[in-house]
């Protein structure tokens, strides 16, 4: 188990390595110059070629990669160049927006979508069934970017309950977690539905059944218990995407978050802040994937971790 | 199958017991119904859509791309324009149905491809194990830990908006999701007795994993690659919303509202028609892999 932990943690940081390893390669061969962006249009041949020094564009990109490797061991990526200041520690400032809008959309999704697949899963194809299960496709079929402007117009603008954008009040975070989880929540709880359903269906459930096991046992402990591992996963994998940033929803809502940083990083070619973007929501991500992985045992005991299929 | 059929006592022992009415209340029925009013209900939600996007250029409709300046913002049933007309005076059917085409076939090649490999990798990693699982399970970490959106930008800008970068580009960030799903149910499928089993029978353990294993996974595997066709769409006008989209021949969908987003308080139908339109496709696909799910399994266990 600790040498499984061990070897999942190495892996881990590998894949971090080379996540911004690649990033790194693929940023220089992108077309567009930070030193343009940074000095303006109107910036004559020198300065360009000022700027260039002064951010070290100037050297051979393998000279830049050996010093990016340095720097990445020190964890200290350099400065922004629009924001004049540590990137990583501007991604840092970033961060805690990202995880409560993560955190709460993911609460609200969880606290939903479970009880209600649940719900459809024990009324299969009635007229209350059907109806929600239309709302539900529904619900994943709205572009998040237009749920949020739509949301935006009409609790923000037309009766203004609750703030347009930013992070200022706790109000501020309702519009913005209502957009992610109404999309979340449909596909979560489409995905328990079927779920349990399968699980409903299945000859152990009559077995249990016959034997005179209650139904909230049936449903809870026996059919939820089968269902856990996907709905985990399909959670636990929903979580860490978020963590790299909700993009679009932070820039309908101006949330002060990592996903408005990188659309900003990225348009004004920002190499160390999208670098150290990178490396603070790989890492992340890698933790809650990791602790997916090792969860599985917890909720289904027949799973044995790093276990290869014999033949 | 369902939970109510099962504790129906029998009234009396034959069985002319069962009336019309009885078989119209029965779980398989109402299932049988549900799946055809799905389909029926996606069918027409989808052409709704679709047939106006393919014959696009045969109706009468003003050019997607011609600028009427003194026609600025006109609403909805205004002057010949269905949808009303947007900040330049571009008649906005025409646009939705025009950048339609590029959406649809940009989503269309992209699930044919992440699903292929989605599935392939995913059972591969999940059953085999050892560097096989290690190293799939380490590209997809890897890419999961991505900021998607923003390696798409990136790759948008390195390569250009072009129609095939963007499919390339959805393709490519749609797969990890078939395959890890798909591992995780092959990691549970394969701890099962009847895997034992067909070992114990000697069979090679390619024909396990495409014989047995594949069989109880695939249809959850489909259902997920359905809805990725639909994913697709959103994922692409979410791309042309942040201004990654393809802007030849005509801009797509997420681009109308990017641009209708300024006029929203004034011009709502700018924002709400196209994002409609959306919906209503997206929609009808989604009901149509529902009902096209429901059907087979009905058929299976009559046969």
């Amino acid at each position: 188990m600790t040498n499984y932990i061990l070897k999942r943690l190495g892996q881990g940081l590998l894949t971090v390595f080379l996540t911004v390893s690649t990033v790194f390669i693929l940023i220089r061969l992108a077309p567009g110059d930070p030193a343009v962006s940074y000095a303006g249009p109107l910036a004559t041949t020198e300065q360009l070629a000022a700027v260039r020094q002064q951010f070290g564009l100037d050297r051979p990109v393998l000279e830049q990669y050996w010093i990016f490797l340095q720097q990445l061991f020190t964890g200290n990526l350099g400065q922004s160049y629009s924001f004049q200041a540590p990137a990583m520690q501007v991604v840092a400032e970033r961060m805690p927006y990202t995880l409560t809008l993560a955190t709460a959309s993911i609460l609200l999704t969880a606290v939903v979508a479970i009880p209600l697949g649940v719900w459809m899963s024990r009324r299969p194809d009635t007229g209350k069934e059907l109806g929600v299960n239309v709302l539900t496709i529904a619900g994943q079929s709205m572009p998040d970017f237009w749920t949020g402007i739509m949301l935006l117009t009409g609790f923000a603008v037309l009766i203004p309950i609750f703030p347009a954008s930013g992070f200022a009040t706790w109000g501020g975070l309702v519009l913005p977690t209502i957009t992610i989880a109404i999309l979340q929540i449909a596909l979560i709880s489409r995905m328990v539905r079927r779920e349990m359903t399968a699980n409903f269906a299945a000859p152990y459930l009559t077995v249990a059944r016959s034997r005179g096991v209650r139904n909230s046992v049936l449903t809870w402990r026996y059919a939820m218990g089968n269902s856990a591992i996907p709905v985990f996963t399909a959670l636990g994998t929903r979580f860490a995407a978020m963590l790299n940033g909700v993009v679009v929803v932070e820039v309908v809502f101006a949330w002060p978050g990592v996903g408005s940083l990188i659309v900003r990083a990225l348009e004004t070619r920002d190499y160390p802040l999208i670098q150290a973007t990178v490396l603070l929501t790989a890492l992340l991500a890698v933790g809650v994937q990791l602790v997916i992985d090792l969860a599985y045992p917890l909720l289904d005991p027949r799973v044995r971790l790093g276990k290869a299929a014999t033949a | 199958m369902s939970l109510s059929d099962t504790a129906t006592p029998t009234r009396q022992p034959s069985p002319s017991a069962v009336t019309k009415a009885d078989i119209a209340k029965a779980g398989a029925t109402r299932s049988r119904n549900a799946a055809k009013w799905k389909l029926v209900v996606g069918t027409v939600c989808t052409l709704l859509v679709i047939i106006p996007i393919i014959l696009a250029q045969v109706l009468p409709l003003p050019d997607a791309n011609f600028q009427d300046l003194s026609a600025r913002r006109l609403p909805p049933f205004t002057n010949g324009h269905l949808f009303g007309t947007d900040q330049l005076g571009r008649d906005l059917l025409s646009r939705v149905l025009h950048g339609g085409q590029v959406s649809l076939t940009i989503g269309l090649l992209a699930v044919l491809v992440s699903g292929a490999i989605g599935i392939i990798l995913g059972s591969a990693a999940g059953y085999f194990g050892g560097w096989v699982d290690t190293i799939i399970s380490r590209v997809l970490e890897a890419q999961m830990s991505l900021p998607l959106l923003m390696m798409l930008l990136l790759v948008v800008a390195l390569f250009g908006p072009s129609i095939p970068v963007i499919t390339f580009v959805i393709a490519i960030a749609q797969w990890p999701e078939v395959a890890r799903l798909t591992r995780s149910m092959v990691l549970v499928e394969r701890e099962k007795p009847y895997v034992s089993a067909a070992r114990i029978l000697g069979l090679h353990r390619v024909q396990i994993l495409i014989q047995h294993i594949i069989p109880n996974v695939i249809k959850q595997a489909t259902l997920v690659v359905l809805l990725l066709l639909a994913q697709a769409v959103l994922l692409e006008s979410a791309l042309s919303f942040l201004g990654a989209g393809p802007q030849r021949p005509f801009a797509t969908w997420g681009r109308i509202i990017s641009d209708g987003q300024d006029y929203i308080t004034t011009s709502w139908w700018m924002v709400t028609l196209p994002g409609l339109v959306i919906v209503l496709m997206v929609v009808g696909v989604n009901l149509l892999g529902d009902g096209l799910r429901d059907r087979p399994r009905r058929k299976k266990k009559g046969a």
